[in-house]
């Protein structure tokens, strides 16, 4: 098993952010978090990599427990990750910001920018980029970090169409590649399309966890993406 | 008489591109606004003055006064680095004036608002001392320039940017802060150090806010996260803090006249040009 | 160890002393609670105050009543400026709060060094002062100018309470201080009420710097020294809560003076120093306060 979440549980001043969630995300699938706004599915994000602490429950990475790990620590274990609103090094150039993740020969970085359809100059500064192209520049740095998981953050929201199309793309590529990933994406068609499994958060409770096609007629998810 | 001038002025030159670069390194590289920068001058210039005039040779006591510095700079980094952006600035703050408090009152140590004169030349002859200074200030400059373009370099710039991205890369965040400044406060007590063997004397002056104001307007003059612009600063500033002996009519006023340009100086910059001249970094 | 029968005055002179520091730290406060920032410049504004009146009522010649309003009009007005050439800029273009404290502490030295130039760096004594009366209660003395420093500090208390609790600019003050994005689309105008915050700051600059010059000496760095002591108040009463600030000045102040019981007093400032380092590591938020920002 790649990664085991069990009863995590997160409050935030009296509020259950996350209450009791236990899920897992198996080597070599797509799993993708869903649930409507405030579910807490971030929160879930930044308990797993360790930048906020649980107050109860256990995360295992390939059978080892990193809950209460620093995040670099758990970087280390083998997680990478993107953020909702994107985090490059703004001040720093394409490639001095990939060379924080690993530091590999610029033939290496120019050719996984080309597979993320990033076509800049190594030495741009990341503030010249558009929001867009920063989220393109923050995945790569994510799949160039050694890594055995790798989390997104809503990859495709706040970019352009184009942008999201080309997404869309690298993360069918990957699945192809066999990735490990864990998913937050709001684009339900493209959640259906590409997740091997699908955790439904509401209101910081995993309600259904599922295949795709189970999900989708599931009439619980339904009410709780629609309201009664 | 003017080769004289100049060589005095050359030698203080080289102490302020030290203190300048080493405050560069925390706030301009790391993003660690270390407002208690001064402490550590003093505090090297201080180790300085008490062991030479107590008979220990120089040689020992400018290592001492680098390392002394930065062995409290590494400790006070160790609990502070964690604080977010303006508490860490206020704790900073706070250590010049406890330093202020501490060299005013210790008298036994530091002879408190007397200061303490006579402290010994470290090369008699001024032309090389100021030699000498420059020779420590060219390493300084070259030990900062291959670290700030090292993998380490580009992790404190990575830190300065955005800490928790930084984390998820794996790296220890935490560890590069302290490592950034342990590093700082090491240069800022050798150039306290070379300022007290230049003047033959110091006092709890070197605390004074006014003195800091001064430092750091060189540095954001000159540009965060730049080598160069710290190097340009330094020069710019002291060719502006120099030409003022000769536009102020009245000696008693110079001192006034040039922190108040200093400040003017330092808030047009902070206005209108904030990345300095070749900053980098928005501020 | 002093005798006993020193104690009554000890604690009077801690009160002195720490209404000092509250009225110091109250416009400092309050800035720091509606716009984010440390105002440092407040002790600019109480300098600049403290020699307005040595000048219009030394100098000039003024009666009390009229040279001690006109001072406070001009402490106002150096804040105003303060805000309009200084702060304004630099909010505007989006700077950062550190940026705007090192602004701040480079208005401050600017300060001390312009009266250098201006009165020269010798001490100064206001000829208002020599109505001074000295109260004898047998246990403790007081003078007249200090229970007038004491009654200012619980007055601006109370009226910091009651402009932050019971009125519309409190509220204002309040919600922007919550949260900026929320009070401007609730229709509250930052600027607008940021200017009326540095004209509540200059007032009470005004307060401090002829209380603080009737009862002590003026000298160019003044400025310097009241607004650390305020700093270091506003921290350890709370920085986010603006009566915190009064409780911190006392709260210094009597400490400072009782520390005298154990320590030589040269060593007041080390106290007070240590007492802020003590706060900001392990109590951040002071006395009053509630949690703190962390977004800075």
């Amino acid at each position: 098993m790649m990664l085991s979440v069990k009863n995590i549980s997160k409050n935030f001043g009296g509020i259950k952010a996350v209450d009791g969630c236990s899920f897992e995300v198996k080597e070599n699938t797509i799993t993708s978090l869903i649930g409507p706004n405030g579910a807490g599915k971030t929160t879930l994000f930044n308990v797993i990599s360790g930048l906020t602490a649980p107050d109860s429950g256990t995360i295992k990475l390939l059978n080892k427990k990193i809950n209460n790990l620093p995040p670099y620590k758990i970087a280390q274990a083998g997680i990478s990750r993107t953020f909702q609103l994107t985090k490059v090094f703004k001040n720093m150039s394409i490639k001095d910001n990939l060379l924080i993740a690993n530091n590999t020969g610029e033939d290496k970085m120019k050719k996984l920018l080309e597979s993320v359809y990033l076509q800049k100059p190594l030495n741009t500064t990341a503030s010249e980029l558009s929001y867009g192209q920063q989220r393109l520049l923050e995945l790569a740095r994510a799949l160039l970090k050694p890594h055995s998981l790798l989390m997104l953050d809503e990859p495709t929201a706040g970019v352009n169409p184009r942008i999201r199309q080309e997404l869309k793309s690298i993360l069918k590529r990957l699945r192809k590649d066999g990735k490990t990933i864990l998913l937050i994406e709001h684009d339900m068609d493209f959640v259906m399309d590409i997740s091997d499994f699908v955790v439904v958060l509401n209101e910081g409770k995993v309600l259904k966890i599922g295949k795709p096609k189970d999900i989708a007629k599931d009439k619980r998810v339904l009410e709780a993406y629609l309201g009664k | 008489m003017i080769l004289d001038y100049f060589v005095i002025l050359m030698t203080s030159l080289a102490f302020y591109t030290i203190l300048v670069l080493a405050l560069n390194l925390a706030v301009g590289f790391t993003g660690l606004i270390n407002l208690g920068h001064m402490v550590f001058f003093g505090i090297g210039a201080y180790t300085s003055a008490i062991l030479t005039t107590h008979g220990i040779p120089w040689y020992f006591a400018f290592i001492l006064a680098g390392l002394l510095a930065s062995v409290l700079g590494t400790l006070i980094a160790a609990i502070t680095v964690r604080l977010k952006g303006e508490y860490f600035a206020m704790v900073t703050l706070g250590l010049v004036f406890i330093a202020t408090a501490i060299s005013r009152n210790w008298i036994s140590l530091t002879r408190g608002a007397l200061g303490i004169p006579g402290v010994p030349d470290i090369i008699r002859d001024n032309f090389y001392y100021m030699i000498f200074s420059w020779a420590v200030a060219g390493l300084c400059i070259l030990f900062l320039y291959k670290l700030t373009n090292s993998e380490t370099g580009k992790v404190l710039q990575a830190i300065r940017d955005d800490e928790t991205a930084a984390a998820i890369l794996g790296k220890n965040t935490y560890f590069y802060k302290v490592l950034s400044i342990a590093i700082s406060t090491f240069f800022a007590g050798i150039a306290g150090s070379l300022f007290a063997h230049h003047i033959n004397f110091v006092d709890p002056s070197v605390f004074d806010l006014e003195f800091f104001i001064f430092v750091i307007s060189m540095l954001i003059a000159g540009g965060l996260a730049s080598l160069k612009g710290s190097i340009v600063g330094v020069f710019g500033l002291s060719i502006v803090s120099e030409a003022m002996r000769y536009i102020v009519v009245s000696p008693s006023l110079i001192g006034a006249v040039r922190d108040i340009v200093y400040v003017v100086i330092l808030i047009i910059i902070l206005i209108y040009k904030p990345k300095g001249i070749f900053g980098k970094v928005d501020v | 160890m002093p005798s006993l029968s020193i104690l009554p005055q000890l604690i009077v002179n801690g009160l002195i002393a720490g209404s000092i520091y509250a009225l110091a730290a109250s416009g400092f406060s309050l800035a720091y609670y509606v716009i984010r920032f440390l105002h440092f410049a407040q002790g600019a504004a109480i300098a600049i105050a403290a020699y307005a009146l040595f000048t219009l009522s030394n100098q000039v010649g003024l009666n009390g009543i009229l040279s001690i309003l006109l001072t406070i009009s001009i402490a106002v007005a150096a804040t105003l400026l303060m805000n309009y050439a200084v702060y304004t800029p630099l909010r505007k273009r989006k700077a950062t709060g550190v940026i705007l404290l090192i602004s701040s502490l480079a208005i401050l030295t600017f300060t001390a060094s312009l009266i250098r130039a201006l009165f020269g760096p010798s001490t100064k004594t206001l000829l208002l002062s020599k109505h001074n009366k000295s109260f004898d209660f047998g246990l403790f003395t007081i003078t007249s100018i200090q229970l007038a420093i004491i009654i200012s500090a619980v007055l601006l208390f109370l009226l910091l309470w009651i402009l932050m609790r019971k009125t519309r600019l409190g509220k204002a003050m309040r919600a922007l201080s919550d949260n900026k994005e929320v009070a401007q689309v609730v229709g509250i105008n930052p600027e607008k009420i940021y200017t009326y915050t540095f004209i509540i700051a200059g007032i009470f600059a005004g307060i401090s710097g002829i209380l603080i010059g009737l009862e002590q000496n003026l000298y160019p760095r003044m400025s310097v020294i009241i607004i650390v002591k305020g700093f270091i108040s506003s921290v350890v009463g709370g920085i986010n809560s603006v009566p915190g600030a009064i409780i911190g000045g006392l709260f210094i102040g009597l400490v400072e003076n009782l520390g005298i019981w154990f320590l030589p007093s040269g060593y007041k400032d080390a106290i007070s120093f240590s007492i802020l380092l003590l706060f900001l590591l392990l109590r951040p938020r002071g006395i009053l306060g509630r949690g703190m920002r962390d977004d800075t």
